[in-house]
C-alpha cells in the first residue's frame, strides 16, 4: 500500500475498508457461528446470550467500552479461558459446523486451528527463529530446509522477514515493540491456522507500528477469518468488514462496518460511536 | 497423528510424575510425624515433666532439660529479637538503595542458611574458650546468632510492605523520622514482625548443633547460667544414640515435645499471617 | 587413637551425601513445584504448600532419630538387599553398591538429606514459577502446546536463574546439615567405594568428636575442618544469592 493511500485512510476514519481486498462478488462464507453463549467468572455473568457469525476471509471487529466483555468473547473462541478454574462458557460455538465448546473437543488441536495474538507482545525467551519454529515443531517433524522455508514464509506474511533475515539467531526480545508484535503474528500464522484472534494487537504500540499492523491485517484477511478486539473505533472502522458493538456483556448491534458507522440501528450504538460515552 | 500421540503421552507422564513427587514428599511428612507420635506418646507421663534426667537403667524425666531449653530459648529470643528488629529497620528505613545496605542484606541472607554447627564452633572459640568452661550463656548466645538473621529478614520484608503513603502522611504532619517508624511503620507491620519472631523461635527450639559445644549438657538440675545446662536436643542426642531402652523412650518423648512445639509455632505463625492480611 | 587427622574422609562424605541429596531432591522438588503451580486446584494450593514447608520446619534431630530407629532398619531389611542383588551385580558400577547391608551409611544419609532439602528448593522454584507472566504462558497454550511443553520450554528457561539459585540454596543446606546425618551415617573415618557403607561428613565428625577431642592438635584439626565447611557453604550460598538477585532484576526490569 502506498504511503499516500495510507495517509488518506487515516484522514477519513469513517470510510469502509478497502474494497479491493474483499471481493464483493463472492458471498462471504460463515466460518464460525456463536450461538446463545453465556460466560461466567464464578458466579458473575460476563456475557449474556451472544449470537453472531464470523465470516471467512473477512475481519470482524468487537468494539465497546471497557468491561463490556469483548475480550472475554474473543477468548471463548480458542477456549483459552479453560486455563483458569471458575471460568466457564455455555452455549455453542460452531466452527465449520462443529461445536468447539463440546466436552470432547481436544483443546491443543483446537488451538492450533485458531491462533491468538495478545495485547502486549509476548516473544518467548528464545531466538527469533525458534519463536516461529516453536509452534511448527509441536506438530510436525520437518527436515531442516523445510523448516527454514516455513519460518521464512511466516516472517514474510508478517512483513518482518526483511528486517530480521540476518539476525534469526538473536533473541526475540532484542526487537522493538512493533517488531515483537509482528513476530507474535508470524508465530501464530506459522502453524497455518484457520481463524486468527487479535486482542487489541496494537494498543501497546506507537502510531507508526499500529499503522503497519493494520496494513498487515488487511493483507492477512485474504487467507484467514479474523476477529479483532479494539477499543479504538477508528481502527475498527478502517480495518474491519463487520462490527459487533457490545455493552455490559450483551451484543447490542452487529452489522457490516459501513452500516454501523454511518447508520447505526440502535441509539446506544450511535451514542458510543459519536463519543457520547465510552 | 504420531507426533501428537507422543506429545500427549509425554504430557501425561510429566503430570503424573509431578503428582507422584508431591505424594512422595507428603508421604515422608506423614511417616515421620506418625512414628514420632507412635514412639513418643509412651513417654508422655507426668514423670516426664517432674523428674530429672536419670542415669541409665533407672526411671526419670526430662525436667532439667525442658527447663534448660526454655531458659536458653528465652534468653536467645530476648537478645536476638531487638537486635534483629533494629537491623531490619535499618535495612528497610535508612538504607534504601545504599551499597552498604545491599552488603548487609547479602551477608544476612547467607547467615540465614549457614550451618548451625559452624555457629556453635564460632561461639565456642569466642566465649567458651575465653570463659574457660561451657555455660548456658554461651548456648543462649549461639541460639541468638541463629535468631537474628530470621528476624532481620522478616522485619525488613514486613516494613517494606508498609505503603509509602502512610509514611508520607505522618511526615507531612511534622513527625520526626524515628517517630514515623515507631508509631506508624511498626504498628502497620506488627503482625508480620510477631510472625517472624515466632518462626525464629520455632527454628531454634530444635537446634542441637549450636548447643553441643556451648551449653553442653548437665545431668542434674541447675539454674546456674554460668555452667553447662541441660537442654532437650542434646539430651535427645545422647539418649537416642545410647543402647539403653529407657533412655531411648525418653529420647522419643523429648522429640515429640520439640516437634509439637515447633509445629504449633509454625502453624500459629502462618495463621496469624493470613489472619492479618484477611483483616486488611 | 591414631594421630591421623586427615580431612579427606569427612570432605568426601560431605560431598557424596550432598550429591545424593541433590540427585533425589531436585527432581522431587521440581515435581512438587510444577504440581502446586500448574495442576493443583485453587483450594488445595495453600494447605499443600504449608504441608510441604512443614517438612522444612521439622528439626534436624527429629529426622536423625527417625532415621536411626525407623528408616535405617527398613533400608537394611528391604532396600539395601534389593540394591545389592540388582545394581550390585552389574559389572563396573557394582562396586558402588557393594557390601553388607547395614542400614546406616552414606546412601541413607543422602536420602534423608534429600527429604530435608526438597522443601527449600521447591519453595523457591514455586516462587519463581509464579513470576512468569500469564500472558506469556497463554501465548504458548494458544499455539496448542501441552502443559508439560509450556513448563519445559517456556517456564523453565524464563526462570532459569532462579531455579539454579534455589538448587544452590538446597545444596548449601545439605552440605551443612549436622544432626540428621550424624545419626545415620555411621561415623566411620574412611572412604569406601560403596555408598552403602558408613562414612562421615564434616559436620558429623565435628558433632561426634569435638567434645571428646583431647589434645590441641585434634581440636585444631577439627576446627580447621569446620573452617573448610564454612568456606564451602559460604561460596555455595553466595552463588545462590547472586542468581536469585539476577532473577529479581529480570522480573522487575
Amino acid at each position: 500500500m502506498s504511503p499516500t493511500r495510507a495517509a488518506a485512510r487515516l484522514a477519513m476514519p469513517l470510510v469502509p475498508s478497502d474494497p479491493d481486498v474483499a471481493d464483493p462478488a463472492t458471498m462471504p462464507r460463515q466460518k464460525a457461528m456463536i450461538r446463545n453463549v453465556d460466560f461466567f467468572y464464578d458466579r458473575f455473568q460476563a456475557l449474556k446470550n451472544i449470537n453472531l457469525p464470523l465470516h471467512d476471509k473477512r475481519v470482524t471487529a468487537f468494539i465497546g467500552p471497557s468491561g463490556c466483555g469483548k475480550s472475554t468473547l474473543l477468548r471463548i473462541l480458542n477456549r483459552i479461558y479453560e486455563l483458569y478454574p471458575g471460568q466457564r462458557a455455555t452455549g455453542e460455538v460452531l466452527v465449520d459446523g462443529e461445536n468447539i465448546l463440546a466436552p470432547g473437543v481436544d483443546l491443543n488441536l483446537l488451538r492450533a486451528r485458531i491462533g491468538m495474538v495478545f495485547q502486549k507482545p509476548t516473544p518467548f525467551p528464545m531466538s527469533i527463529y525458534d519463536n516461529i519454529a516453536f509452534g511448527i515443531r509441536l506438530y510436525e517433524r520437518l527436515p531442516h530446509s523445510e523448516l527454514d522455508d516455513r519460518v521464512e514464509s511466516a516472517l514474510r506474511r508478517a512483513a518482518l522477514w526483511d528486517e530480521v533475515r540476518d539476525k534469526l539467531r538473536q533473541s526475540g526480545l532484542s526487537l522493538s515493540g512493533g517488531q515483537q508484535q509482528r513476530l507474535c503474528i508470524a508465530r501464530a500464522v506459522a502453524v497455518q491456522p484457520e481463524i486468527l484472534l487479535l486482542d487489541e494487537p496494537a494498543s501497546a504500540l506507537d502510531p507508526l507500528s499500529t499503522q503497519r499492523i493494520e496494513e498487515l491485517i488487511a493483507e492477512l484477511k485474504a487467507d484467514y477469518c479474523i476477529a479483532i478486539v479494539t477499543h479504538n473505533m477508528q481502527q475498527a472502522a478502517r480495518s474491519s468488514d463487520y462490527t459487533a458493538f457490545m455493552y455490559i456483556g450483551e451484543l447490542i448491534e452487529f452489522d457490516e462496518t459501513e452500516r454501523i458507522f454511518t447508520h447505526p440501528k440502535e441509539k446506544h450504538t450511535e451514542d458510543y460511536i459519536t463519543g457520547r460515552f465510552g | 497423528m504420531d507426533i501428537y500421540i507422543r506429545r500427549r503421552i509425554a504430557n501425561g507422564v510429566v503430570m503424573t510424575l509431578s503428582v507422584a513427587a508431591t505424594a512422595f514428599g507428603l508421604l515422608w511428612l506423614v511417616l515421620v510425624l506418625w512414628t514420632l507420635m507412635e514412639n513418643g506418646v509412651a513417654a508422655i507421663t507426668p514423670a516426664l515433666f517432674s523428674q530429672m534426667t536419670p542415669p541409665p537403667g533407672s526411671a526419670g524425666g526430662l525436667l532439667n532439660a525442658i527447663f534448660g531449653s526454655v531458659v536458653m530459648t528465652l534468653i536467645a529470643t530476648l537478645i536476638g529479637t531487638p537486635t534483629g528488629i533494629l537491623a531490619g529497620t535499618f535495612l528497610a528505613e535508612y538504607s534504601r538503595g545504599s551499597r552498604f545496605g545491599e552488603v548487609v542484606r547479602f551477608i544476612n541472607d547467607i547467615l540465614l542458611s549457614a550451618p548451625s554447627i559452624i555457629v556453635g564452633l564460632f561461639v565456642y572459640e569466642l566465649l567458651v574458650v575465653h570463659m574457660g568452661h561451657f555455660s548456658a550463656w554461651a548456648g543462649a548466645v549461639a541460639l541468638a546468632i541463629i535468631v537474628i538473621p530470621v528476624v532481620v529478614r522478616t522485619t525488613e520484608d514486613m516494613l517494606n510492605l508498609v505503603p509509602n503513603a502512610l509514611r508520607e502522611a505522618a511526615a507531612a504532619l511534622g513527625s520526626p523520622k524515628w517517630k514515623v517508624i515507631v508509631m506508624v511503620s511498626y504498628r502497620a507491620a506488627i503482625q508480620g514482625m510477631v510472625t517472624g519472631v515466632m518462626l525464629a523461635v520455632a527454628r531454634i527450639a530444635g537446634e542441637t548443633a549450636p548447643l553441643l559445644f556451648t551449653a553442653l549438657n548437665n545431668q542434674f538440675w541447675s539454674t546456674d547460667l554460668n555452667s553447662p545446662m541441660a537442654n532437650l536436643p542434646v539430651v535427645i542426642f545422647q539418649f537416642a544414640m545410647s543402647p539403653y531402652a529407657d533412655w531411648q523412650v525418653l529420647a522419643w518423648g523429648g522429640a515429640l515435645l520439640i516437634t509439637l512445639t515447633v509445629l504449633f509455632l509454625n502453624i500459629g505463625a502462618r495463621m496469624l499471617a493470613t489472619w492479618s492480611t484477611f483483616k486488611q | 587413637m591414631t594421630e591421623k587427622f586427615g580431612a579427606l574422609a569427612p570432605i568426601y562424605g560431605t560431598l557424596v551425601s550432598s550429591a545424593i541429596a541433590m540427585l533425589v531432591g531436585i527432581p522431587v522438588a521440581f515435581g512438587v513445584a510444577v504440581f502446586i503451580t500448574e495442576i493443583c486446584p485453587l483450594w488445595l494450593k495453600r494447605p499443600l504448600a504449608t504441608m510441604i514447608e512443614l517438612l522444612a520446619a521439622i528439626p534436624s534431630i527429629i529426622y536423625g532419630i527417625w532415621g536411626l530407629f525407623v528408616f535405617a532398619p527398613f533400608v537394611q531389611q528391604y532396600i539395601q538387599p534389593a540394591i545389592i542383588d540388582t545394581l550390585g551385580q552389574v559389572p563396573g558400577i557394582g562396586a558402588l553398591f557393594a557390601g553388607p547391608p547395614l542400614g546406616i551409611g552414606v546412601l541413607t544419609a543422602g536420602f534423608i538429606l534429600a527429604v530435608m532439602v526438597l522443601p527449600f528448593i521447591s519453595s523457591i522454584m514455586r516462587d519463581v514459577f509464579e513470576t512468569v507472566p500469564a500472558i506469556l504462558k497463554e501465548s504458548a497454550y494458544g499455539l496448542g502446546a501441552t502443559r508439560s511443553e509450556v513448563v519445559r520450554q517456556i517456564v523453565l528457561p524464563y526462570t532459569r536463574a532462579g531455579v539454579v539459585g534455589g538448587i544452590m540454596l538446597g545444596l548449601g543446606r545439605a552440605l551443612g546439615e549436622t544432626m540428621a546425618v550424624t545419626f545415620v551415617i555411621g561415623n566411620a573415618h574412611r572412604i569406601s567405594a560403596s555408598i552403602l557403607q558408613p562414612g562421615t561428613t564434616i559436620s558429623a565428625s565435628l558433632a561426634n568428636e569435638f567434645t571428646e577431642a583431647f589434645g590441641d592438635l585434634y581440636r585444631s584439626s577439627l576446627i580447621a575442618l569446620g573452617f573448610i565447611l564454612f568456606i564451602i557453604t559460604f561460596v555455595v550460598l553466595a552463588i545462590a544469592k547472586l542468581m536469585l538477585l539476577r532473577l529479581q532484576k529480570q522480573a522487575g526490569g
